[in-house]
């Protein structure tokens, strides 16, 4: 059966096209793709928001956006090789073009940021949509009060972003803390070893003033969510970025409901007292 | 109002497929009744809801994204609008509900590109299985075929409607839909009621994981209750790739599989049977509810005629009820 299709209509599945500028090696399975979009517009996105990356041949991928929007002229990604589409991603070299949509879903709400001291929590892949905060966060540095970074990985090969760390953790902007679960033999790390959770607990947090941002794997949610609501946050102040399996990004596909509500479109980014009450969140 | 005598329902559908792609229901050599062309034979209105969902002409099981060859994203081409005849008023509710869905936060083009244009024409009164009487919609249509056991009374509400039943020559009396109204007016469903108890249970979590576990026992994943159910919308998506071009396209995908919510890291929010079947009940007749503002079943029985093991959403919402009132 043929469709009527007005050239008019807006067509929400079309991906536009994106060049690859650059891709950078994170870890052995996961690479940064900077890209622009051909037509020359700006990606329009906000931090938090993420896009559907589209390669023809191998369907769409939900990414989050890893750069800032007050970084013009392109935008990062950073993907893990994890299935067909992103093995096929990992191919890519630059000058290739890809198909993006979006962006897509909610991004954390900056403005409630202004003047706050914030906490930028995250854990493995995590990293990635954070990275577009911090770097908000390093670009608009006046905005806010306090800022620090607390970052976990496995070990120190799985750590992302590693030059980043490192210049957020000698840039007097920001204090950053990076943590490895464990470490072996011959690895070169200069962080502390334990669990992410156990950096909360020295903080100092003066709740009535502070945002929580926790972005990372589910069994990281809960613990890290303990340990701040020790420290007097109130659920309402932690802001978490939810991962699910996001087919279409729009709302329509089904795949990512959480209950009632669509983590593409209510989410990704939800305060803590939107989702502690519903079954399946964290 | 007009009248129109069942032997002449094949020729007044015809006389509009120029203008329209026309479906209505036909009746298969295996004995089905499905939507078809009226040059495939004659009409079958009668027999109650299709066994198919009727929703799946602006939804169908398998439809075109986006088609992309050498040269970038090739187009679709235009088609003449639907006139679908065939909705039990039951039906309509459900195509209110996906229309609603398809149309807030994000217009779904793909699903408008059918929907746009299209006439919907109801069937009711003695059309029912085995001549059962099926309530009039009242008008949430076009237009509507209401059988009173001889003739079809055909009732235009919608402009378009109108101006499809002034091509019948035969006007009813005044009165004829007296007695049918009458009859509508006195039905009443008492699943309708098993069903909100059921939701009222589900939203003050009052129904255990244990019982989802055990109602899962029973289901062997064969997917027919998402795939009859004329609300279900959920899809995948695919890419088919031929020599000079990709097609990506979209298909009905089941919340009764174990990959549906499968994340690339390997966890698995729906991990298990029990979740899964709740998740079938609950979105429907919770989650649905919270977003929505009303459940997502209006009791067209499908699931309920379609699962082997009988556990459609009445069934389930029965069991609810009696376990945990």
């Amino acid at each position: 059966m043929a469709r009527t299709t007005s050239p008019a209509e807006e067509l929400l599945y079309n991906p536009c096209e994106a060049e690859i500028i650059s891709v950078a090696d994170l870890t052995p399975d996961e690479k940064l793709f900077s890209l622009r979009m051909t037509d020359n517009r700006p990606l329009g996105h906000l931090p938090g928001q993420f896009v559907q990356l589209s390669i023809p041949g191998y369907t769409e991928a939900p990414i989050s956006v890893a750069s800032s929007p007050t970084r013009t002229g392109f935008f990062d990604l950073a993907i893990r090789r994890a299935g067909t589409l992103t093995a096929e991603m990992h191919r890519k070299v630059p000058g290739d073009t890809v198909g993006i949509r979006g962006p897509f879903g909610s991004s954390f709400d900056l403005t409630a940021f202004q003047g706050k001291d914030l906490l930028l929590i995250s854990g493995g892949c995590g990293l990635a949509p954070l990275r577009s905060l911090i770097q908000y966060c390093q670009d608009c540095r006046d905005e806010f009060a306090r800022v620090a970074v607390i970052y976990g990985a496995r070990n120190p090969d799985a750590l992302l972003f590693k030059n980043d760390l490192a210049e957020w953790r000698n840039s007097p902007a920001f204090d950053c803390s990076v943590t490895v679960d464990n470490v072996s033999g011959g690895d070169c790390f200069y962080g502390s070893v334990g669990l992410l959770p156990a950096l909360i607990p020295p903080l100092e947090v003066i709740p009535k003033n502070t945002i929580a941002v926790v972005v990372g794997p589910p069994p990281m949610y809960r613990a890290v969510i303990e340990e701040l609501k020790k420290k007097g946050m109130a659920s309402s102040r932690i802001l978490l970025s939810l991962e699910r399996q996001m087919r279409c990004g729009v709302g329509k596909c089904g795949h990512c409901t959480i209950e009632h509500l669509y983590c593409c479109t209510d989410g990704p980014v939800f305060r803590l007292d939107q989702v502690e009450g519903v079954r399946g969140a964290i | 109002m007009k009248t129109v005598i069942p032997d002449r329902l094949q020729e007044f559908f015809i006389g509009f497929t120029d203008e329209f792609e026309v479906k209505v229901p036909v009746l298969t050599t295996e004995g089905e009744r499905v939507f078809a062309s009226p040059f495939d034979g004659p009409p079958a209105l009668s027999g109650g809801a299709l066994a198919a969902k009727p929703t799946a002409v602006f939804f169908p099981q398998q439809d075109g994204v986006i088609s992309i060859g050498s040269e970038g994203l090739l187009h679709a081409s235009s088609a003449k609008p639907l006139f679908v005849a065939g909705f039990t008023p039951r039906d309509l509710l459900c195509l209110r509900f996906i229309d609603r869905f398809f149309a807030e936060g994000y217009r779904d083009d793909i699903y408008f590109s059918r929907r746009k244009g299209a006439l919907i024409a109801a069937v009711s009164g003695f059309s029912g299985a085995s001549g059962g009487f099926v309530p009039l919609s009242g008008g949430a249509c076009d237009l509507e075929f209401v059988f009173d056991g001889a003739v079809w009374i055909v009732v235009p509400y919608s402009e378009p409607g109108k101006r499809i039943a002034a091509r019948i020559p035969d006007d009813a009396a005044d009165d004829a839909l007296a007695a049918l109204l009458e009859k509508s007016g006195g039905c009443v469903d008492e699943d309708a009621a098993i069903i909100q108890a059921a939701s009222k249970l589900l939203l003050n979590e009052m129904v255990p994981d244990r019982f989802w576990d055990s109602v899962a026992e029973s289901c062997i994943q064969c997917t027919g209750c998402n795939l009859v159910c004329p609300t279900c919308t959920c899809f995948g998506v695919q890419d088919w790739r031929y020599p000079d071009r990709v097609e990506r396209s979209r298909m009905w995908d089941s919340c009764q599989l174990e990959g549906f919510m499968r994340e690339a890291s390997g966890h698995n929010p729906l991990g298990t049977e029990g979740l899964r079947t709740r998740r079938r009940i609950h979105h429907k007749l919770a989650a649905d509810r919270t977003k929505w503002g009303e459940i997502s079943c209006f009791l067209c029985g499908r699931c309920d005629a379609a699962c082997p093991t009988g556990i459609g959403i009445v069934a389930v919402s029965r069991m609810i009820v009696e376990r945990f009132s």
